[in-house]
């Protein structure tokens, strides 16, 4: 019964609907993009922090000894949660697989210039500056590499652009919201006759209010499908591509689940949103 | 069963109505006539809590009504059906819909109101074009919606308030037939009127307010007489001639 009369609600002002729902598209559009780099981010960021974050490089030539004694005053400290030696044998195969597109490359390698190493993890990310110069500090080591500076850098652009984003899509919520307000405030001016009508016979308040609500809530609703519709297909059609051409060797697929997941989320978001705008037109316009 | 003891209603300094007392029995049609501004589109408000007195006393039964918490008025709208001067249908709902509207506000399943709706659109001879909206009708057709619409909850008392303006003197004379019909079958009915045909040859009781004063009461005539006589008074009939139990203004209080 609410819903025929929201939909003959819809259809009388039909331009007012498709302002609205133009307005929540946007928003939710806005909200899915800032979701998908979001995924993103924490797909590349968990990629990197996955990655050995000390890589101690030895002389090729470094007996076996002084790399165990250097594995084991790293492990000594306590800190680590995974130390693995990397042979020169198994260097050549990670080469081999990094540059299997280059044969070239690949002939002219063999195993004994390839430098042995360790491969390091720490509990904490705060104390690989300290392990690595332990690492650094020990017979043999050639050079050390650690990431911090990469999954740092990463880490404050994503925090920079979520910052942002936040700003950008809470002020998108805000518009939303006057703009739901004022279109059901209109509506229910328009309205106010039958309004009228319906009290004089016996309707409760609840009654007249309802398909307000409901209206409210089918705009940004539907907003938020339109939203999150054309940010799934911009992805698909353009964005996975390019993404995992820049990103060669970084697993940032974004899994049809991730996205219904982000869909689930802005459902709920849109019919708190549009309940809320216009039970304050609502408590605004019907008194 | 109505019942205006020292009423007085002002609008700002404007007095409506003026120390007006009156009393409407159960199962009577009772005329109210006065020209225009005489106070009795604001007789029919204040019976429905529209607008409160300035002074005095209105009670249905024995519901004082403005006394009634806010939140019964609903109920009190529900249990008087009224017929509006200027209508007030929903000209964007069909004649069905318009009449089933009362019974969907108290949570009457949409088929079981469609069906109601259905049998009292019979009753007022309106069963053919339930699926028109009221701008497809005449005037006459319209103000049997309106009629339809008031009995659908079958209320002990209607308020009518000019169902007959602006309609042909035939039109006029085939509603105030129908809201008669209606009174047989034990309905109150309170209608305001300025229709000299229905006032000169009903000879039912009338009340002649002018300015906001009771000015004359004329009493029963042959027909009311008549209609007293009836042993079946205060007991309706639906259209099978079964006798149906009249909704209750009792169970205002108790709620």
């Amino acid at each position: 019964m609410y819903l025929r009369t929201v939909a003959r609600y819809i259809r009388r002002s039909p331009y007012q609907a498709v302002a609205a729902i133009l307005i929540m598209g946007l928003t939710f559009l806005t909200v899915s993009v800032f979701a998908i780099i979001t995924i993103l981010s924490i797909r590349i960021i968990d990629y990197f922090e996955s990655r050995p974050q000390i890589s101690v490089f030895f002389e090729p030539e470094t007996p076996q000894e002084k790399i165990e004694s250097a594995r084991q005053q790293i492990e000594a400290t306590g800190k680590t949660s995974e130390i693995k030696f990397i042979s020169q044998e198994e260097a050549l195969v990670i080469y081999r697989e990094f540059n299997k597109d280059e044969p070239l490359l690949v002939e002219l390698v063999s195993a004994d210039i390839l430098p042995p190493s360790l491969d390091v993890k720490a509990d904490v990310v705060t104390d690989l500056p300290e392990l690595a110069q332990i690492a650094q500090e020990s017979e043999g080591v050639d050079r050390v590499i650690f990431q911090q500076d990469i999954v740092d850098t990463l880490s404050q652009w994503t925090n920079a652009f979520r910052q942002v984003g936040l700003f950008i899509i809470f002020v998108l919520t805000v518009v939303s919201i006057f703009v739901i307000l004022t279109i059901i405030g209109i509506k229910i001016t328009i309205r106010r006759g039958e309004i009228e009508i319906m009290k004089l016979i016996g309707a409760s308040d609840w009654f007249i209010r309802t398909p307000f609500i409901l209206e409210g809530v089918f705009y940004s609703v539907f907003g938020a499908l339109i939203g999150w519709g054309v940010s799934y297909a911009a992805l698909m059609t353009f964005g996975q591509a390019g993404l995992q051409a820049y990103f060669s060797g970084v697993p940032i697929l974004i899994e049809p689940v991730h996205m219904l997941i982000v869909l689930g989320i802005e459902v709920i978001a849109a019919i708190l949103l549009g309940a809320f705008a216009s039970f304050l037109a609502v408590l605004r316009y019907l008194k | 069963m109505i019942r205006f003891q020292n009423v007085s209603k002002t609008y700002y300094n404007s007095k409506a109505l003026d120390n007006l007392s009156f009393h409407v029995e159960q199962g009577k049609l009772v005329l109210l006539v006065g020209p225009t501004g005489s106070g009795k589109t604001t007789i029919f408000r204040l019976i429905i809590r529209d607008l409160d007195p300035t002074e005095g006393e209105i009670s249905i039964g024995e519901i004082d009504v403005h006394k009634l918490h806010k939140s019964k008025i609903r109920h009190l709208r529900r249990k008087v059906g009224v017929v509006f001067q200027d209508l007030k249908l929903l000209f964007d709902r069909t004649v069905v819909e318009n009449v089933m509207l009362p019974l969907e506000f108290s949570g009457v399943s949409e088929k079981e109101a469609r069906k109601r709706a259905e049998e009292v659109l019979s009753e007022v001879g309106l069963s053919k074009k339930i699926e028109h909206f009221p701008l497809q009708l005449s005037g006459g057709e319209r103000q049997r919606v309106a009629i339809a619409r008031a009995l659908v909850f079958n209320p002990e008392v209607i308020l009518a308030d000019e169902p007959t303006g602006n309609l042909d003197l035939n039109t006029s004379m085939q509603i105030f037939e129908l809201l008669e019909r209606i009174n047989q079958r034990g309905t109150t009915i309170f209608m305001a009127t300025h229709n000299d045909h229905i006032i000169d040859k009903s000879g039912y009781r009338v009340l002649h307010i002018e300015n906001g004063f009771l000015k004359s009461d004329k009493k029963s005539t042959q027909k009311e007489a008549k209609k007293n006589e009836d042993p079946e008074k205060g007991v309706e009939k639906n259209d099978a001639g079964k006798s149906e139990k009249k909704v209750d203004l009792e169970s205002l209080k108790q709620k």
